[in-house]
């Protein structure tokens, strides 16, 4: 098992937002996490990065079998998480290249392996920006800075090609993309499917799950998953809104 | 505490000490001139947060104890290693002495370098401080660039104190012109060495007439003993065009005021800074500028980052003169506070007797983005190390600003450095 979280429950300030939260991913596996507005999914991906601004009152979140609640947020990054955010910080003078260099680094020192080349580096980088359909000139910019909605979503693509994590949970990263973005998101996604990696993608919408097949499909309502299914699931939903899960779960 | 007092009859004894030559009728007003308006105090509305008093301490001290420094001897290494680092043509001002001759590839290139006792020029005693430097001035140092003349390697000036057993003070005077049409680039570092307490107090007067051009770079690394005020007055002739940049990265006490008045329609004028305060650091930037003809421009930007218990002083005034129509006058200040103790007094001034003007200004007191420093640490860096990177950050655009290219690289891990120190002391 990669990920098990147990009877979550998780606060901040005052207000309980996931309330005995429950879920399995295995390696190699997709589960895409839907839910309307509010009932958690964010929390959810903030929790598993380590946000401090979420405390954990109750249930355990195993990772490898490690307990990822005494882990620092980069010690996480470091054991193979990455979290595409939602909303993407700007970060005005630290170069897009130079904090990909240090997160790959930061990953490669702590398993042991040396830093790396510089050259090869910068290969992999243009190659796989040209992947996203990204400028090249977005890696001399500054993190996300100035960037349009759909830039960041990219550019957090790009940082997750770049550290290919083992579990990579994407915060909505389809909000705000036009249909080529997208693709191009999606298949940078795709492109890091393997048995031995899982993927959360946290989104409203099935739009995105067009490109991208999940496993497992769930839904969150009020802190807590409240069905399961496969992809069907997900059509359901566009279907049907979210109100007749919200009326099963409280009755 | 606004007693801030120097003794006349130490400040008398003092002046009478030093060589009877051409300075001495200017030494005997400013005394006259000291004893009329006393040192600056902090009822003083342009020294409210800048309390002089432990420096004028330090100052009365020195003259009590009529404490000689020796000169060159013990910092001669210093002074070498400092000039190794820069590639420059060096003059060297150590414990407010001039040491040595300037050097003879200087005069070639169109630079005149002599001392004021040996040419015509009189040091100033309008502001108390000025006038306290005038009183007990050594000698000065006055460098002027012929018409036309460009000369390629910067000048630098090392100003360096040091102070090993009792309290020391030094005063520091240069007056630089430059000629029409030449261009120049110049280096001020301040520097010290030695265990005791000192007290450095420095006036520039910097000239530029018609179409001359400036870049000036000014770096202060004081020993954390060591205080200073320093006063640069700046005066801009037509299409003349100054580039200046300041770093403030150590001392007890810093004190710079830089004045720029504009006397010549379409000059231009850039001035920057940094300052970095740690635990029991003070840093004051006082700048003014008299836009007295217009068309002109001023254009700054000050930012400084604040850690520990420290004091930071940002006060822009800007007076735009009847008359002066055409000027276009900018100021920002940025500071990023990194801890509860750290305290900054930021203050922008605009007053406008002319009517076809552009003036803005801004100010910004901040802490680090936390929302920016979760977001490095989610991938994989360390919270020391992301702390680091966005203050580093924060600082970086001034030293992109830093108008001497040779130099930026070594101005960079000199702030690095400091700031590495600053944001270790300060981990949360």
């Amino acid at each position: 098992m990669m990920l098990e979280i147990e009877n979550l429950k998780v606060k901040t300030g005052d207000v309980e937002i996931l309330r005995g939260l429950t879920l399995s991913v295995n390696a190699g596996e997709v589960h895409a996490i839907m839910g309307p507005n509010g009932s958690g999914k964010s929390t959810l991906a903030l929790v598993i990065a380590g946000h401090d601004d979420y405390v954990v009152t109750d249930g355990s979140v195993k990772f490898k079998g490690k307990n990822l609640l005494e882990l620092e947020p980069e010690e996480r990054a470091r054991e193979g998480i990455f979290l595409g955010f939602q909303y993407p910080v700007e970060i005005p003078g630290v170069n897009n290249t130079y904090l990909l260099k240090a997160a790959v680094n930061a990953v490669r020192r702590h398993q042991g392996l040396d830093e790396v080349d510089a050259f090869e580096f910068l290969k992999l980088a243009r190659e796989k920006t040209a992947l996203l359909g990204m400028d090249p000139q977005f890696l001399n910019r500054g993190v996300n800075e100035g960037f349009s909605g759909g830039e960041k979503k990219r550019n957090e693509i790009l940082q997750m090609a770049m550290l290919e994590p083992t579990l990579a949970i994407l915060d909505e990263t389809d909000s705000g993309l036009d249909i080529d973005a997208l693709k191009a998101v999606a298949a940078g996604i795709n492109a890091l499917r393997s048995d031995d990696r899982a993927i959360i993608l946290v989104t409203h919408y099935q739009r995105m799950l067009d490109y991208i097949e999940p496993d497992h499909v769930h839904v969150l309502s009020h802190g807590r998953i409240v069905r399961s299914g496969d992809k069907s699931l997900a059509l359901q939903l566009e279907e049907k809104g979210y109100d007749w899960l919200r009326e099963a779960a409280s009755a | 505490m606004t007693n801030s007092a120097l003794s006349m009859d130490v400040l008398r004894r003092a002046v009478t000490e030093l060589p009877d030559d051409r300075l001495t009728p200017v030494r005997q007003a400013a005394l006259a001139r000291l004893q009329e308006s006393g040192l600056p105090t902090t009822r003083q509305e342009n020294w409210k947060y800048t309390d002089l008093s432990g420096a004028i301490e330090v100052a009365e001290r020195a003259l009590e104890a009529g404490s000689d420094s020796s000169g060159d001897g013990g910092v001669q290494q210093e002074i070498d290693a400092v000039r190794n680092t820069i590639d420059a043509h060096w003059l060297v001002i150590a414990n407010g002495r001039i040491i040595g001759e300037p050097p003879p590839d200087l005069q070639t290139a169109g630079v005149e370098v002599v001392s004021f006792s040996e040419s015509s020029t009189t040091p100033s005693i309008d502001e108390p401080l000025t006038a306290l430097n005038a009183a007990l001035l050594e000698d000065g140092l006055s460098i002027r660039i012929d018409e036309g003349a460009d000369i390629s390697k910067p000048i630098a000036i090392l100003v360096i104190d040091d102070a090993d057993s009792t309290p020391c003070m030094s005063q520091v005077r240069v007056a630089i012109e430059l000629a029409p049409n030449s261009h120049a680039q110049f280096v001020e570092y301040h520097t010290s060495s030695g265990t005791a307490e000192h007290y450095s107090n420095s006036v520039i007067d910097l000239t530029l007439a018609d179409d001359a051009k400036v870049d000036y770079l000014r770096v202060q690394k004081r020993n954390l003993n060591h205080s200073q005020t320093e006063r640069m007055n700046v005066q801009l002739g037509c299409d003349s065009q100054l580039r200046h940049c300041g770093f403030d990265l150590g001392g007890k006490l810093s004190r710079n005021d830089l004045d720029i008045d504009i006397v010549g329609a379409g000059a231009y004028a850039s001035f920057d800074g940094l300052f970095m305060a740690g635990d029991g650091q003070h840093i004051d930037n006082h700048t003014r500028v008299d836009h007295r003809v217009g068309p002109a421009s001023s254009i700054q930007e000050y930012r400084g980052i604040l850690s520990g218990a420290c004091r930071g002083v940002w006060n822009g005034k800007v007076i735009v003169h009847a008359g002066a129509d055409g000027t276009d006058a900018q100021q920002t200040n940025h500071n990023l506070l990194l801890s509860e103790k750290s305290e900054i007094y930021a203050k922008p001034e605009l007053e406008i007797y002319a009517d076809d003007v552009k003036c803005s200004h801004g100010t910004t007191v901040g802490q680090l983005d936390e929302a920016a420093l979760f977001y490095l640490r989610s991938r994989g860096l360390a919270r020391r190390h992301a702390r680091q990177i966005l203050v580093h950050a924060f600082g970086a655009s001034v030293i992109g600003k830093s108008p001497l290219a040779s130099v930026s690289g070594l101005l960079g891990e000199m702030v690095e450095a400091r700031l590495n120190e600053l944001t270790a002391s300060d981990s949360k």
